[in-house]
């Protein structure tokens, strides 16, 4: 899933000058699951927004609401008429999100809450880690399922650098070393000789350097 | 006004009513307590709203935490508190202004205590 954290008070705090009336939107797919914008952090938030309000002696009108989704244009109609109803929405989802209502609701100045991160995994309560870096080229059936793009620092396709020591990376001792990770995976399972074989140089068009992606399934299509 | 603090504590570590508290003078009319179930009841909305409605200091007593009577509710209420202590210094205000109190159960001299240190910190 995407993971996002919330942006600083302050930051956020700055980009609500001058606006008296805000809806606080929050959105209950990704980001509600990595509790960074469902609805009791939109909760969370507002009530910290009107804190802050408080200790400047500024009057704003702050109202809540949380989206099923703000990524699919059949939960943001209501917006288009509601959000004109505000000085700005301030959305909580993740990037993908804020850019959606942009497209769609013209007449709504929406603000970004959250750092939209990662694709991440949930490894506890409270805890969340990078897993895939979206390439659009996946390798991990050459990598025993673990992903050098997402995982290595400097995401090398054929084996750890000399810094890899001890199973660690050199970036920090706290980081794994994906590739030896790799190569102890694929040991297990009797494939470690398949490593052997070099990977091309990749094609970063599918990684974003081409542009921005897109994809079309015809079958779907209206 | 000046020292008002709202005192959240469970059902479990206060055995008194505010009002009793009130009328022996051991804590001042500016204290609102609210009781709960259970202090991992609260949530940070909450003790955010504490703040917007008024309140200069907010205290959450909880049980001990070897003791808590719903196994992991005060220590969740600290989390919490923790939280709140993050957002309060986020805004530029001092992460004092609130505290986790753990007490035994059924008296009532902790939370009176608490309260007691959150109006010193309060008055500075």
């Amino acid at each position: 899933m995407i993971i996002a954290e919330r942006k600083p008070l302050n930051e956020i705090m700055d980009m609500l000058q001058g606006v008296s009336r805000l809806l606080v939107l929050g959105c209950r797919g990704c980001v509600a699951i990595c509790s960074a914008g469902g609805d009791k952090e939109v909760g969370i938030l507002a009530s910290a927004i009107r804190l802050g309000c408080k200790n400047h002696g500024l009057s704003m009108e702050i109202d809540t609401d949380t989206y099923i989704r703000q990524c699919d244009p059949e939960y943001l109609e209501p917006l288009k008429e509601l959000g004109g109803r505000y000085d700005a929405v301030l959305s909580m989802a993740c990037g993908v999100g804020v850019n959606f209502v942009a497209d769609r609701c013209e007449n709504v100045r929406v603000l970004p809450a959250l750092n939209t991160s990662f694709y991440g995994a949930n490894l506890s309560s409270g805890e969340w880690k990078e897993m895939c870096a979206g390439c659009g080229a996946c390798v991990l059936h050459l990598t025993g399922g673990l992903c050098p793009v997402a995982r290595c620092a400097k995401r090398l396709s054929n084996g750890p650098c000399g810094g890899s020591v001890g199973g660690r990376c050199e970036i920090d001792p706290e980081v794994s070393c994906v590739w030896f990770a790799i190569h102890a995976r694929m040991q297990k399972m009797g494939k470690a000789d398949d490593l052997m074989n070099i990977m091309p140089i990749r094609d970063w068009r599918t990684a974003g350097h081409g542009g921005p992606r897109s994809r079309k399934r015809e079958d779907l299509l209206s | 006004m000046s020292n008002n603090i709202i005192a959240f504590c469970c059902n479990y570590t206060l055995s008194v009513s505010e009002q009793a508290l009130k009328q022996g003078g051991l804590i001042s009319e500016g204290v609102t307590i609210r009781p709960l179930p259970c202090t991992g009841r609260l949530e940070i909305k909450d003790l955010l709203d504490a703040f917007v409605s008024g309140a200069k200091g907010v205290v959450v007593v909880g049980c001990e935490k070897d003791a808590c009577h719903n196994l992991k509710g005060s220590v969740r209420a600290e989390k919490r508190v923790k939280h709140v202590k993050g957002i309060l210094k986020e805004l530029g205000m001092s992460a004092d202004l609130i505290e986790m109190y753990f007490a035994p159960r059924k008296g009532s001299e902790p939370l009176v205590m608490a309260v007691e240190e959150m109006s010193q910190r309060i008055k500075g």
